[in-house]
C-alpha cells in the first residue's frame, strides 16, 4: 500500500461494531466470570455453548428414553415382573404405548399401571402355555391379534 | 439460542380462559398508516373494505385508525395483560393485513418465546401419586432396623 498523505491512511473501520459485539455479549450475560463481559473471552465462551446445545438436542432424547425406561422397570419390578417382559407382552398384545407414556402412568395413574402389568403377565402365562403345552388346548384370548385390512 | 440462554415458559391460557366464558384478550388494535404514501394503499384498502366489519365481528376490541405522516404503516395490537405487537404492514395487500388481524386477535398476549411442554394440566393424577406405599401391602408390616433376629 502507497499512501501519499496521511489522511489516506486511516482507515474507517465501520460504524456497527458495538452492536454487533452486544449482539454476542447477549448470549454470553448469564455465564460466570468475565466472559459474561469481554469480547475475545465471550467469542470462545459463546461458540462452545452453541456446540453443547446442539449435541445436546440429540442427547435429550436419549437421556429422556433411558430416564422413562428405568422409571418403568423400577414400577414392574415393585410388582413382581421384569421390564423386558412387560414391553414384549404388551407390544403382543397389540398395546401400542410408548415408554413416555408408561412412564406417566406408573408415577400418576399406579393402578392403571398394575392392570397393564397383569396383561402382559396373563399374556406370558398364554406365550408359556402355547410353546410347552400339548397343543389341544384352546389358543388364548389375548393372543388372538386383530390385523385389519 | 441455547435453552438457558434465551427465554422460556410453560403452556398456559390466560386465568383459564376457555373454561367459562371466553374473553378475547385483544384489547386495542391501533392502524397507523399514511394517507399518500405508497407502502400504505394496503392498510388504507383494509379501511375501506374490511375494519369495520371486523369491528362489528369483535365487539370486546376497539379499533383505532390514526392516518399521520409516517414512512412505515404499523399495526399496534394491546392485550389484556399489558403486552404490546407491533407489526409492519409496508406493501401488504388489503386481504394479507386482515389475516394479520384475525392472527392477532386469535392470540392470548403471552410472550411468543420457546414453550417448554406442549401440554399443562392442574390435575396430572386421578388415581393418586405412586407413594412408596401405594403397592405396599399392610402385612408386609412395619421398616425394622436389621439388628433384631441376631440380637436373640
Amino acid at each position: 500500500m502507497v499512501f501519499l498523505t496521511f489522511p489516506c491512511l486511516i482507515r474507517n473501520r465501520g460504524p456497527d461494531r458495538y452492536w454487533k459485539v452486544q449482539e454476542l455479549l447477549k448470549n454470553a450475560r448469564h455465564f460466570r466470570g468475565r466472559k459474561n463481559r469481554c469480547y475475545s473471552l465471550a467469542v470462545r465462551a459463546v461458540r462452545r455453548a452453541f456446540v453443547y446445545a446442539t449435541k445436546g438436542r440429540q442427547l435429550k432424547r436419549r437421556t429422556m428414553r433411558t430416564l422413562w425406561i428405568s422409571r418403568i422397570a423400577a414400577a414392574t419390578r415393585e410388582l413382581g415382573l421384569k421390564y423386558p417382559v412387560l414391553v414384549d407382552n404388551l407390544v403382543k398384545s397389540s398395546v401400542q404405548l410408548n415408554r413416555k407414556v408408561l412412564s406417566d402412568l406408573a408415577i400418576n395413574e399406579p393402578r392403571t399401571f398394575q392392570s397393564l402389568a397383569k396383561l402382559a403377565q396373563a399374556r406370558q402365562q398364554e406365550g408359556f402355555r402355547a410353546a410347552l403345552g400339548s397343543g389341544s388346548e384352546p389358543p388364548g384370548v389375548l393372543s388372538r391379534v386383530v390385523l385389519l385390512q | 439460542m441455547t435453552a438457558r440462554g434465551t427465554s422460556s415458559r410453560f403452556l398456559q391460557s390466560v386465568l383459564q380462559n376457555g373454561v367459562g366464558r371466553y374473553v378475547c384478550q385483544l384489547k386495542r388494535i391501533s392502524l397507523i398508516f399514511s394517507k399518500n404514501a405508497q407502502s400504505s394503499l394496503g392498510a388504507r384498502n383494509f379501511i375501506e373494505e374490511g375494519v369495520v366489519d371486523y369491528a362489528k365481528k369483535n365487539p370486546g376490541t376497539v379499533v383505532y385508525i390514526s392516518p399521520e405522516p409516517c414512512r412505515i404503516p404499523r399495526l399496534v395490537a394491546e392485550y389484556l395483560n399489558g403486552n404490546v405487537r407491533e407489526e409492519k404492514i409496508t406493501g401488504k395487500t388489503s386481504q394479507e393485513i386482515s389475516d394479520l388481524v384475525t392472527k392477532l386477535t386469535n392470540q392470548s398476549g403471552l410472550d411468543i418465546i420457546r414453550i417448554r411442554k406442549p401440554y399443562h394440566t392442574d390435575s396430572p393424577s386421578i388415581q393418586g401419586q405412586w407413594h412408596p406405599f401405594t403397592n405396599r401391602l399392610p402385612s408386609v408390616g412395619p421398616i425394622r432396623p436389621p439388628g433384631k433376629e441376631a440380637s436373640t
